[in-house]
């Protein structure tokens, strides 16, 4: 019946979006702090000042300062940038490879798709995180092994969805029927395949970039990811945590803006799955 | 067979379906007494299933229903959404659309059976097999308790629902399209099935839009159309003298009653599979086929569904090879002058691609012109304004007349139409087969024509291939 079709789904999708768009203001706003707060901002996030050492939020510093009395606003302005930037490169490092290689396999079928199923397995079989201590242990302190590391973990899941839902799309009979009335392979991409994968891509894009901040948050966080002074958001929790009795609200800062944006990230990813 | 004690009658009057936009259904009355079903005909989409579930009780919340449904005196509209679910199950039950997707497909057929005693019965486990047992055995199918859904045919799954509802032991059983995607021997015994539970004295609504069921049923038949019901009366009579134009349309669109309009006339070779031969794993779906296409001929392959009908089509297409035996084609043709119909005419289209934004790329790719695509709307009565709807938007028979166009633009010598009317109604299926036939008697295509339906078959097609020999598990018994 016509009729209920159109009533459900347009109210399941009044809500959603109503998820989709704090997600993306949420993420709109960091991505705002992130970019222009470091120009805007014109504290040095590197420069000390002893007698300010755990500088109370509201004072001379708006956000408080560190131990150090280093701006904690200018360095969580660059811990942003950086962390979000990194993660952002991460991601796309992953999907791009991990969505071509993904189509490739669905395609060709056979030999290529046998040979990329084995190494997408050999690749899932290594754990993540040690991939990515093996890369660092060759230049330590650098952005390069990092993102490399995260991105060689990351693009699987890529390579599997897209393989996976490119093969339904492509058995499906409308793909027979584009074939036989003379369209290429190029229209039936663009036209019957991207448009079907493109939601599951992006929320995937977003759970992978939520993957990517928590890791690099964490190496940071046992030490082996950034090394100070660089303001990176996990090395900045771990630097707190010893004054965390003095002050508490210093040390949940930089992981209150982790949390909000893996928040905005997971409703946007929510709305994109409707 | 004897008479089961239980509800006498369920009598409808003034039934309405509303929703926030206005009425979907309005001034429904009818009555289903014990030995006196109830066929309701009509289009997908003329508001039958609504019917059906304000009786159940079962509408989508935005929906409201009005009027009165008396099940022996009780109003099934007055109780609380609880109540009515209480009765489902216990009094009344629902035979669903293509039972194969609604039964458990990890849980054997006994299991999902015996379930309803244990449960809803509050028997013990070993009386509940027991009774389970009886119940397959009454639709025959003692041996196949220990099966899944998926190594069942669609016949068997449809029984086995069947015996789910007699373990509910319900009064009132309401059967939505139960022969949708089943073929003619099948269909046949699933009415017969039906038929066999009204003479047990339940209470049974069938909702369908193939005539050849309401005639088999039996009892009263409804028609529906646009929400209303515009004719009700005795089967013998409505269905031999309809009143109502439109119940008048429907039933001579059954192919049964056509008359024979195959054409007559035909040209040299266009397509011939010479020694075809197929199988599956072990089995043989058929060996030593030859077939032979002329221009402007209709050839029809007909066979019960799993005979390897469609894999004919295709390997005359050369979608699928053949294991042995060889396809000529001219070879002076294009391979995109050899066209097909789809079954399922939504599957056939991008689902989220606007009509028109198909055909505009189509006719960029072969140099054609828009005022092509014009003549052929106007030729297939297709309104402009379904251009820029999505295929799921759309009707069947419409989108099968689109699938036509699409297939007409590059000017075929040849369309293999896959069961391309069978989830059709009988008026727009009627509608597409009498625009082909117009075509093939104007341009010489020739057409491969793969149906279930004999009749379909008989009336139309110069002739006739019939693969009956490899039948699967359980057809026909």
């Amino acid at each position: 019946m016509s009729t209920i079709d159109n009533v459900s789904p347009a109210r399941g999708r009044a809500r959603l979006s109503g998820s989709c768009a704090s997600g993306a203001a949420l993420l709109f706003l960091l991505a705002a702090f992130a970019l222009l707060g470091p120009v805007l901002i014109p504290a040095d996030p590197a420069a000390q000042d002893f007698s300010a050492s755990l500088a109370p939020i509201g004072g001379d510093y708006a956000l408080g300062a560190d131990h150090y009395g280093r701006s904690l606003l200018a360095r969580l302005a660059h811990g942003a940038r950086l962390s979000f930037g990194l993660a952002f490169l991460t991601m796309l490092a992953a999907a791009v490879p991990g969505v071509l290689l993904g189509l490739a396999a669905a395609w060709r079928g056979g030999w290529t798709e046998r040979l990329l199923e084995l190494l997408a397995t050999v690749v899932l079989a290594l754990p993540g995180l040690m991939l990515v201590l093996l890369l660092l242990a060759f230049s330590p302190g650098n952005y390069g092994p990092l993102f490399l590391g995260l991105s060689l973990t990351l693009w699987v899941e890529f390579y599997r969805v897209t393989r996976a839902a490119t093969k339904t799309v492509l058995a499906q009979p409308h793909i027979e029927a584009a074939r036989m009335l003379g369209f290429g392979s190029g229209y039936i991409l663009r036209n019957c395949v991207l448009p079907v994968i493109a939601p599951t891509i992006a929320t995937l894009a977003a759970f992978a970039m939520a993957t990517a901040i928590i890791a690099v948050s964490t190496l940071s966080a046992i030490s082996v990811g950034l090394q100070p002074p660089t303001p990176e958001l996990g090395s900045m929790i771990v630097e707190l945590l010893p004054y965390y009795a003095e002050a508490p609200v210093h040390v949940l800062l930089p992981a209150m803006l982790i949390f909000l944006l893996v928040l905005g990230l997971q409703l946007v990813a929510e709305g994109d799955r409707a | 067979m004897n008479m089961r004690a239980g509800i006498q009658e369920l009598s409808i009057s003034a039934l309405a379906v509303e929703s926030a936009a206005g009425r979907i259904v309005s001034d429904i009355s009818f009555t289903i007494s014990r030995g006196r079903p109830l066929t309701l005909l009509g289009e997908s989409g003329s508001g039958k299933s609504l019917v059906a579930q304000a009786i159940m009780g079962n509408l989508p919340a935005e929906l409201l229903a009005t009027g009165k449904v008396l099940l022996d005196g009780t109003d099934l509209l007055a109780g609380s959404p609880a109540e009515r679910r209480a009765r489902w199950g216990r009094s009344i039950s629902l035979l669903p659309q293509e039972p194969w997707l609604a039964l458990d497909p990890t849980m054997r057929i006994a299991s999902q059976v015996s379930e309803v005693h244990r449960f809803l019965k509050d028997r013990d486990a070993r009386r509940s097999r027991q009774l389970a047992g009886d119940n397959l055995a009454e639709v025959g199918l003692e041996r196949a308790g220990e099966l899944y859904p998926f190594q069942m045919s669609g016949g068997m799954a449809q029984r086995a629902a069947i015996a789910i509802t007699h373990a509910a032991d319900v009064d009132l059983m309401i059967a939505d399209e139960p022969t949708k995607g089943l073929d003619a021997a099948l269909r046949d015994s699933v009415v017969a099935r039906l038929r066999q539970e009204v003479d047990r004295g339940r209470l049974l609504l069938t909702i369908t839009h193939d005539v050849a069921v309401a005639r088999a049923l039996g009892g009263t038949v409804g028609v529906m159309l646009d929400g209303r019901l515009v004719e009700c009366g005795p089967a013998e009579r409505l269905l031999a003298a309809p009143e109502h134009d439109y119940s008048r349309a429907l039933i001579a669109a059954d192919p049964q009653g056509w008359e024979g309009r195959a054409p007559t006339t035909s040209g040299e070779i266009v397509l011939a599979g010479r020694g075809l031969a197929k199988a599956y794993g072990e089995r043989l779906l058929f060996a030593d086929l030859d077939v032979e296409i002329r221009a402007g001929a209709i050839v029809a392959i007909v066979g019960p569904s799993g005979c390897g009908k469609t894999t004919v089509g295709n390997i005359l297409l050369g979608l699928a090879r053949p294991d042995s035996g060889t396809v000529e084609r001219r070879k002076d043709l294009s391979p995109l002058r050899y066209q097909k119909l789809y079954q399922d005419p939504p599957a056939a289209f991008a689902p989220h691609q606007p009509i028109r934004k198909g055909l505009v790329d189509l006719v960029r790719l072969h140099g054609r012109t828009w005022i092509e695509v014009e003549r052929l709307l106007a030729r297939l009565r297709l309104q402009g304004n379904l251009l820029d709807r999505l295929p799921n938007q759309i009707s069947g028979g419409e989108l099968q007349r689109f699938a036509i166009l699409r297939a007409l633009l590059l000017d075929p010598v040849f369309l293999f139409a896959d069961e391309a009317t069978s989830r059709l109604d009988p008026l727009s299926q009627k509608e597409v087969i009498d625009f082909l036939l117009e075509i093939v008697r104007e341009t010489g295509l020739a057409v491969l024509l793969v149906t279930h339906d004999r009749h379909l078959a008989e009336r139309i097609s110069s002739r006739i291939v019939d693969l009956g020999g490899a039948a699967p598990l359980g057809y026909g018994e």
